[in-house]
């Protein structure tokens, strides 16, 4: 008899307990990567997805895309080799962005009071939807990572223009102009953030004129990739089931 | 087991209240923005700040307060600091408490960073608008790229009303009228909470059946093609379909909306303008510099020499936003804040009008709490032990002339 059989006694027994594993295992797993997944994020993309003055078209859209395709893609390894689960990219998105909204709702508004509307974080779920169906659909590691990843790469920037979009809408200011997003971070005063370490429109890029987020989109699409890649052997690292055969 | 058990209830019943006690009767605001622990060197010899104004100590919400003053960019600029070739002019709060209107320097508008030159003096402008109630302290602050906030006096700013009441009205250049307090807001939360909602359904479509244990086991018995359906691939297939479809949909929505955007403005201004260079009537030699740790005093020998044609008195030693004034000489009338300032603080050997073309040989004394309050006799402990700051003259009409001081610092421990 083994030891699963031992465990419960019916099958609406067993049926019970497995449900209940779900539930205790997706809140566990929920939070888990929502502390580290935001932790990771913090520390690599940090400002950029802090403040909407530093939501460019160049850097954010290279950075963010890059430094966030990691977990979903270690994620997306653990549950699919072990569960045939085709969720760990959104899943990872959704649990970071309820880290994010409890760190910008309670932290910047509710104790500081920075404008929601100045550090809402990025939209993450479409790319990560196409990581998710792309495995799916595919069922192979290498596409994901050519097909998926680069989808999740270039669907950042259209995927979160409806909401940057009415902050680029241009503004005469004391004889300046600037976007009202430049105008929050000029407003809003960050005693700790001088203007000097916004990076954002630095580059050589200049040669696509006021086309560079496609550009940037690509590379950070091509770079996703890459990262991809190496991402999912972290998975396949930690999905590891050598301690179960031991046992 | 039981006695172990009944210990730790007890001892974390009596943690629990501890910190309740410890929280709830005695829990002080922080209010300080670190200007005590800021070397004291980099105070003296970065940024003077002095002719400073704050126009109001108590505002409603939506009211003005401008903070106007100069500062100057002392020639003795430390080499462990880098130059100011990048440069914020900043306003050192506790958070948008007030936000920044306006800020000058030279007259130019500087939301962005600026290129100072050294040896140069530039007047400045900061207008807030209050949006927070409570007392405030309110800084002037200069961020320096390689070189960190360096910051100058601040002041107690109370704000009275409620933070309900704060506008931030603003009209584009395409005609609307905003209030950035809640601009965008809802199309924010709507987007977020939609896609939210996409992501969750998703994730719920595949979590209503078995998500473990049961998957794990097919999956180990070589069965894992059996846990995708055929229905499971068309749903996979709406769902990034409709992904596509709604982001182009809503790209293409934005762009109707706001069809005329610009990108983030950026890059550091140039071309600041300093105030007319005037070389001070009055020029001084430091001889020597002892810093008196137990009497929290400073010692100069100095040297003045009268290049002007009126006869001049020392009135004023400034050094690290503190004042050390000689009340026979210069009163201070602009309400500078109390601590830094001194009003007795100067003692001159010999402050009898120095004769245009005299040379006289004096000893000054600058001696106050602050010394030890600002910390600044920590500049004993600094790598480079100079002292800097600037002294102010004036004549019987009131004119003032400015000279700089900037020299080795002996410490006296007797």
């Amino acid at each position: 008899m083994s030891a699963l059989n031992s465990a419960v006694r019916s099958h609406a027994e067993a049926v019970s307990v497995s449900r209940t594993i779900d539930y205790l295992g997706l809140f566990i797993f929920f939070f888990v990567v929502c502390g580290s997944y935001h932790i990771h994020a913090m520390l690599t993309m940090g400002d950029w997805d802090f403040w909407s003055d530093w939501k460019d078209r160049r850097l954010w859209v290279t950075v963010t895309p890059i430094v966030l395709v990691t977990f979903p893609a270690a994620v997306q390894y653990f549950l699919w080799e072990r569960f045939r689960q085709p969720w760990g990219a959104t899943v990872c998105v959704l649990s970071l962005l309820f880290g994010e909204w409890v760190n910008r709702y309670f932290n910047f508004w509710g104790w500081t009071y920075f404008p929601v509307n100045f550090c809402f974080p990025a939209i993450l779920v479409p790319g990560a939807i196409l990581l998710d169906t792309v495995l799916l659909l595919s069922g192979s590691y290498l596409f994901t990572a050519i097909v998926g990843a680069m989808g999740w790469g270039l669907i950042f920037y259209p995927g979160n223009w409806p909401i940057i979009a009415p902050l680029h809408v241009p503004v005469e200011y004391n004889g300046m102009l600037m976007s009202i997003a430049d105008i929050q971070g000029y407003n809003y005063v960050r005693t700790g953030t001088p203007e000097y370490i916004r990076m954002v429109e630095k580059g050589t890029l200049r040669t696509f004129g006021k086309d560079v987020a496609p550009v940037s989109a690509f590379f950070s699409a091509f770079m996703s990739i890459l990262i991809y890649f190496m991402w999912h052997f972290v998975g396949r690292w930690f999905a590891t089931v050598r301690f179960i055969k031991q046992s | 087991m039981k006695l172990l058990k009944d210990r730790i209830a007890k001892w974390s019943m009596v943690s629990l209240l501890t910190a309740f006690a410890a929280t709830s009767f005695y829990a002080p605001n922080a209010a300080a923005h670190g200007e005590k622990s800021q070397a004291a060197f980099m105070r003296m010899r970065t940024i003077h700040w002095y002719d400073l104004k704050w126009s109001k100590e108590v505002v409603k919400i939506n009211d003005t307060v401008e903070i106007t003053g100069k500062f100057h960019v002392f020639e003795g600029w430390p080499e462990t600091v880098d130059a100011p070739e990048s440069a914020f002019l900043n306003i050192g709060i506790p958070g948008p408490v007030f936000i920044r209107k306006e800020s000058y320097i030279g007259g130019q508008l500087v939301p962005r960073s600026v290129r100072l030159e050294i040896g140069k003096t530039y007047d400045f402008k900061v207008v807030l608008k209050a949006r927070r109630p409570g007392d405030w302290h309110v800084h002037t602050m200069m961020n320096v790229e390689g070189g960190g906030p360096i910051i100058g006096p601040g002041k107690w700013i109370t704000i009275e009303g409620s933070m309900s009441e704060f506008r931030n009205p603003l009209t584009t250049l395409t005609g609307q009228t905003i209030d950035l307090e809640n601009y965008n807001l809802e199309n924010t939360y709507f987007w977020h909470a939609f896609w939210y909602v996409f992501g969750l359904a998703w994730i719920l479509y595949w979590v209503r059946r078995p998500v473990f244990l049961p998957r794990f086991l097919m999956v180990n018995a070589g069965r894992a093609d059996e846990l995708v359906s055929g229905t499971d691939r068309k749903i996979g297939m709406a769902f990034a379909a409709a992904t596509l479809v709604i982001v182009v949909f809503a790209m293409s929505t934005a762009n109707s909306k706001y069809p005329i955007t610009i990108p983030l403005q950026a890059g550091t201004m140039r071309g600041m303008k300093p105030l007319a260079d005037e070389k001070s009537a009055v020029a001084v030699k430091v001889e020597d510099a002892t810093y008196r740790v137990p009497g929290r005093a400073m010692r100069m020998k100095l040297t003045i020499t009268n290049n002007g044609n009126k006869a001049v008195r020392l009135g004023e030693f400034y050094t690290a936003s503190v004042r050390f004034l000689d009340s026979d000489v210069y009163k201070d009338t602009t309400g500078y804040p109390e601590d830094l300032l001194a009003e007795d603080g100067l003692e001159v050997s010999d402050n009898s009008p120095i004769a245009p073309g005299e040379t006289r040989t004096v000893e000054v004394q600058a001696s106050d709490a602050a010394w030890e309050v600002y910390r600044l006799a920590d500049i004993i402990y600094d790598p480079d032990s100079r002292f800097a700051g600037l002294l102010f003259f004036f004549d019987a009409d009131g004119n003032r002339q400015i000279s700089q001081v900037d020299a080795p610092l002996i410490p006296s421990f007797m």
